[in-house]
């Protein structure tokens, strides 16, 4: 007896166009940024421009000489000016009145830092295109360093577990946060566990883009640079969300509001314990990463509340 | 200085008395770019304030960006550029050397990009002073340099930049060279020519084939891998790409003329060439002080002549070698140091003809450095030195003409001989 | 004279209207998902979170892999809210 049929997927609606990607492309099983990549232009359409720069997307974005592994338009650039390249093609097609979405999609390394300078320069001057930074905590494709948005704790090549230093001994940056902070049209984050909110927030930064900058910070594990089971990429995303170690929201003008309200956050060990890079944290470690976890949590929450009761004072109104 | 050969001042253009920097921007204004992107950097800065007031008052047309530092105002245009647009920039010393890697980019992805840079000292000594050492270090970035002497050739020589950069036999990137201080801040008569005109001029880019485009849909990507065979081709395609640049280049110079009655004689312009004995080989501004020098001289019976280098990137080795053919003596002025070398950086590359030169003698000259003023006095010096060596007397293969304690014999560091 | 053997243009152009590139994947794979076509109440979780976009459906009946390019991560099996997919060692096909 065969089980009773269910409704299909509400997500599946959201992929209206084809995946421009090749199948068979050379991201490690189990990647979070291939199944990013493939749903972008599903949800956002073959159209986009994409631009790349070095990193584990390159050699998938990026063709190989005459060749390429997707359909779409790319440019393939520097790290170090990747939202200028961004800037460069936008502003040419508005100029020739050219329909056009560009996505500028960078990893954690380019995004925190050594491209920030530009995305930061880009969304003070609401540049009108997307910026995506699809983050695995570092620079997985040189082989796994540290990055600014490394968490505390986590081993990495450059943060190795020796017998004085166990794994970073810094906080990451708030990337997410400080990009909305430029009061862009659209910000937000997202990850791969909640492909529905993922989805509405890529048409939204597509709708935001006509009124300027977009940015989506995307939380995409890394089976092999973290050190956990290729098919536990989604649950590493389900229990991030759950222990609020990235908590989902989005600032329209940077207005900030939670998109999915975790009811009880679990401790932040239910995320850590699958994951070896945080293999080696002890109770004491533990309750830093949580008190930075509970820190930044406190702000966005501060931030989404201010958002509905804060009134000017009456000197500073019109 | 310029022939004049069809029209000393062309019937309808105008003469304005104008920096070098004003220069620069009113030719990027004739040119009519999509996008232009620049940061504010001693000595170029008049170039975007100029631009930006231009753009305020609706004179320029075009999509401004007002970047965050140097690096990515070569990202944008590069890409601008790649999507299709016609692009402009300026920069300086440090600026420059900050945007090196999209420098590199840009030729790399054969981006028609014109740049002006107004030369000055450059890292790692902090001097706000003029210098080619700026356009020494970024020489192999696989552009065009072409370098002015004076405010006039400023603008003609940005025109004329985007002729060249944008033909279909080129598509390199373009560098316009001129010495900071001297001619950014220099007012002088300079005859702006019409929009129409300027038109006319780069319309005949309009007639060729269309390059390849960056276009949403259209699944052409840039910034490919290059893989083995694949790199190498892409590197000859570049390298020919330039060797053709500089016939292209004496082409555009005449076809200049043709329109604004204003040739300076391409890769190079020779002064007083024909009958010289003994050749300095300068270039930029010093050149005007050089040709001042030389009549004087003249005067006094010593048959000198002045090259010029207009053209810096390609090397124009070819030229060079059939106007110093049979000179009894070469001095090569230098406003720049090559660093493990004794020689500066164009003496160096023309002493590498030494042997097409049927062994003329050859002497190094390193002056104007620093903002220092290669003066009338400094380039008669020179031209004595030429002469002693054209003479047959022995005399130093490198001189630091404004820094005489680099011209004692060596003592070493423990103090003996 | 330099040829366009690899570029077809002056610069580092690729073009998307000739063939894709094509990795054969599918000889990653070391476990093989195997989808219970009974269990399998047709829900999408499996295509949605395919890394690689390759659970292919069958009528409006059930989702099975391409097996040409499935790199065996075993995301399918692991999202499956009734655990229809089981991932069995390459080894024994």
């Amino acid at each position: 007896m065969a089980a009773k049929k269910g409704k299909l997927t509400k997500v599946l609606d959201h992929l209206k166009h084809e995946d421009p990607f090749s199948k068979g492309v050379a991201f490690c099983p189990g990647c979070g940024l291939e199944l990013l990549l493939r749903f972008i232009p599903q949800v956002m359409g073959n159209d986009i421009v994409i631009t790349g720069t070095p990193s584990c997307s390159a050699p998938v974005l990026l063709g190989q000489n005459n060749q390429s592994w997707h359909k779409l338009s790319y440019f393939g650039t520097l790290m170090t000016g990747a939202a200028a390249n961004a800037t460069g093609l936008a502003r040419y097609y508005r100029k020739a009145g050219i329909d056009n979405t560009v996505v500028c999609f960078n990893g954690d390394g380019t995004a925190a830092d050594i491209g920030f300078g530009n995305l930061s320069g880009a969304a003070e001057r609401n540049e009108p295109f997307i910026y995506i930074c699809y983050d695995n905590e570092g620079y997985m494709n040189t082989g796994i360093q540290k990055s600014g948005t490394t968490p505390f704790g986590a081993t990495t090549t450059t943060t190795p577990k020796g017998s004085v230093h166990k794994g970073k001994n810094l906080r990451r940056m708030n990337l997410a946060l400080k990009m909305a902070m430029h009061k862009i049209p659209y910000a937000a984050t997202a990850t791969l566990s909640d492909l529905d909110d993922l989805a509405k927030k890529l048409l939204k930064a597509k709708e935001a883009k006509e009124r300027g900058f977009a940015f989506l910070h995307v939380f995409a594990p890394c089976t092999t640079g973290w050190g956990y089971a290729p098919e536990n990429t989604i649950e590493v995303c389900r229990r991030a969300v759950k222990t609020n170690y990235f908590p989902l929201w989005e600032a329209v003008d940077g207005k900030i509001r939670m998109t999915k309200t975790v009811k009880k956050p679990k401790p932040v060990k239910t995320y850590t314990e699958l994951i070896k890079k945080f293999a080696h944290l002890t109770e004491e470690d533990h309750q830093i990463l949580q008190d930075d976890i509970d820190y930044e949590f406190c702000i966005l929450g501060g931030l989404s509340v201010l958002e509905g009761e804060c009134q000017l004072p009456v000197s500073a109104q019109d | 200085m310029v022939t004049k050969t069809k029209a000393e001042t062309k019937k309808g253009s105008q003469i304005k008395v104008i920096t070098g920097n004003a220069a620069a921007a009113i030719a990027a204004k004739l040119a009519c770019p999509d996008v232009v992107a620049a940061y504010p950097i001693t000595p170029q800065t008049e170039i975007i304030e100029q631009i930006s007031k231009f753009h305020a008052n609706g004179e320029m047309d075009c999509e401004l960006i007002t970047v965050e530092g140097e690096n990515s105002a070569m990202n944008a245009v590069m890409a601008a550029s790649l999507a299709g647009g016609r692009v402009f920039t300026a920069t300086s010393s440090w600026g420059l050397v900050f945007m090196y890697d999209a420098v590199l980019a840009t030729s790399g992805a054969r981006a028609p990009v014109v740049m002006v840079n107004v030369n000055r000292e450059t890292p790692g000594i902090i001097a706000v002073s003029s210098g080619q050492q700026d356009m020494i270090c970024t020489r192999d970035a696989g552009w065009i340099f072409l370098i002015a002497e004076d405010c006039q050739e400023v603008l003609d020589l940005v025109l004329q930049a985007y002729r060249l950069a944008e033909d279909y036999d080129i598509q390199v990137p373009v560098m316009v060279h001129y010495d900071g201080f001297y001619l950014s801040y220099l007012s002088e008569g300079v005859d702006v020519p019409f929009q129409e005109d300027v038109d006319k001029f780069l319309s005949v880019l309009e007639d060729q084939p269309k390059r390849t485009v960056l276009t949403p849909g259209n699944g052409m990507g840039c910034g490919s891998h290059g893989i083995l065979g694949g790199y190498m081709e892409l590197r000859h395609k570049h390298v020919t790409a330039l060797e053709r640049s500089k016939a292209k280049f004496d082409q555009i110079d005449k076809e200049y003329e043709d329109i604004f009655g204003r040739a300076y004689g391409g890769q190079l312009e020779e002064y007083r060439m024909d009958d010289a004995d003994v050749v300095l080989v300068g270039s930029g501004s010093m050149c005007g002080t050089i040709k001042t020098v030389i009549d004087e001289k003249r005067q006094a019976g010593i048959k000198v002549g002045l090259l010029k280098m207009r053209m810096f990137r390609p090397f124009p080795g070819e030229a060079i070698v059939k106007a110093l053919k049979g000179k009894k003596a070469i001095g090569v002025v230098d406003r720049s140091l090559n660093f493990g070398h004794k020689g500066g950086p164009f003496y160096t590359e023309i002493k590498a003809f030494e042997t097409q030169l049927d062994g003329s003698p050859m002497i190094s000259f390193i002056d104007g450095i620093a903002n220092t003023d290669i003066t009338t006095v400094n380039v008669a010096a020179m031209i004595d030195t030429i002469c002693a060596l054209a003479a047959g007397k022995e005399v130093r293969e490198v001189t630091w003409v404004s820094y005489p304690e680099a011209n004692e014999p060596e003592v070493n560091k423990s103090g003996g001989k | 004279m330099s040829s366009n053997k690899y570029f077809k243009h002056e610069g580092p152009w690729s073009d998307a209207n000739d063939p894709l590139m094509v990795s054969d994947t599918g000889d990653w794979r070391t476990k093989r998902p195997i989808v219970d076509k009974e269990k399998c109440i047709f829900c999408g979780f499996c295509a949605m979170y395919c890394p690689i976009q390759v659970m292919e459906m069958v009528e409006a009946s059930h989702f099975t892999p391409d097996l040409d390019f499935c790199k065996g991560c075993g995301i399918c099996a692991k999202e499956c809210p009734k655990n229809a997919i089981s991932m069995e060692p390459e080894g024994d096909f």
